[in-house]
């Protein structure tokens, strides 16, 4: 692979892992807020936190990876 | 030449063993971890939780999710060969997640207006930070021991398991916090 399509790949890997971390930001400030306001409302909160860990897991964690094979590039 | 490439493709074979190992540790952590989340629950309910300060578990969460956005970069950076971009993303999660148990065991564990003995709510308060405290510890650990190794320039593009093993612990401490937040800081009113 050249210099240039390897670069492009590594800001584009950055660019996930910046947006990502936006949105897990945007998710924290509302759990904080919500929980604030209405500390008994447990369903949304939870929801909020099943939904961090998804994306924590799917694009942080690269859970696919483990279901690729021997052969297969990394990521 | 053959030899490299029988080395590069017994690499990868290993590879594959190697995360499902660490996968299925990261399981089997996680069953613990679930087991306190759960106790949490059924002890507490959902009408109260520890009288702790919000705004505390709110900065401390904030920075173990950057410490994982950090992490993601130095990863990525040794994925795509940028030894320079690894080297300060690793230090940087180094730092967070030092600041992190600062806040929690340094500060939180202070200012509490409860001792680990005594009632219910406050044992698993110091139970469930304390145990993900050491796991963060732990991690602390190993990045400084990848970081180490990584300015020895032990890592390449093609080899790094290490780096890939620490990030994915890393997350996954990262991960049974997002859990943990909610339930010992926002769920419920204070228990006076």
């Amino acid at each position: 692979m050249d210099e240039n399509a390897l670069n492009e790949k590594k800001k584009e890997a950055l660019r996930l892992g910046a947006g990502v971390m936006f949105l897990l930001a945007v998710f924290t400030l509302g759990e904080y807020w919500l929980g604030s306001v209405a500390s008994v409302w447990y369903v949304p909160l939870l929801g909020i936190a099943v939904l961090k860990a998804f994306l924590v897991i799917r694009d942080y964690m690269h859970l696919p990876r483990l279901f690729a094979g021997d052969e297969e590039e990394h990521e | 030449m053959t030899t490299h490439v029988t080395t590069i493709a017994d690499y990868r074979r290993k590879l594959s063993i190697n995360r499902l190992g660490l996968w299925l540790f990261i399981l089997s952590d996680a069953f613990v971890f679930g087991g306190l989340f759960v106790s949490r629950f059924y002890l507490l309910g959902t009408g109260v939780r520890p009288e702790v300060n919000q705004f505390l578990g709110f900065a401390v969460t904030a920075v173990l999710l950057t410490s994982s956005f950090f992490m993601n970069r130095a990863e990525t950076a040794m994925v795509h060969g940028d030894r320079k971009l690894f080297l300060n993303s690793t230090l940087m999660t180094f730092l967070l997640g030092t600041l992190f148990l600062v806040g929690v065991v340094g500060l939180e564990w202070q200012i509490a207006p409860f001792g680990p003995g005594d009632d219910v709510v406050a044992s698993l308060f110091y139970t469930m930070t304390g145990f993900h405290a050491f796991h963060v510890l732990t991690g602390v650990i190993f990045l400084a021991i990848v970081y180490r190794n990584g300015r020895k320039g032990l890592y390449t593009a093609e080899r790094h398991w290490a780096v890939e093993a620490c990030a994915v612990y890393w997350h996954f401490v990262d991960v049974v916090w997002i859990f943990f937040y909610p339930a010992l800081y926002l769920i419920g009113k204070p228990l006076l």
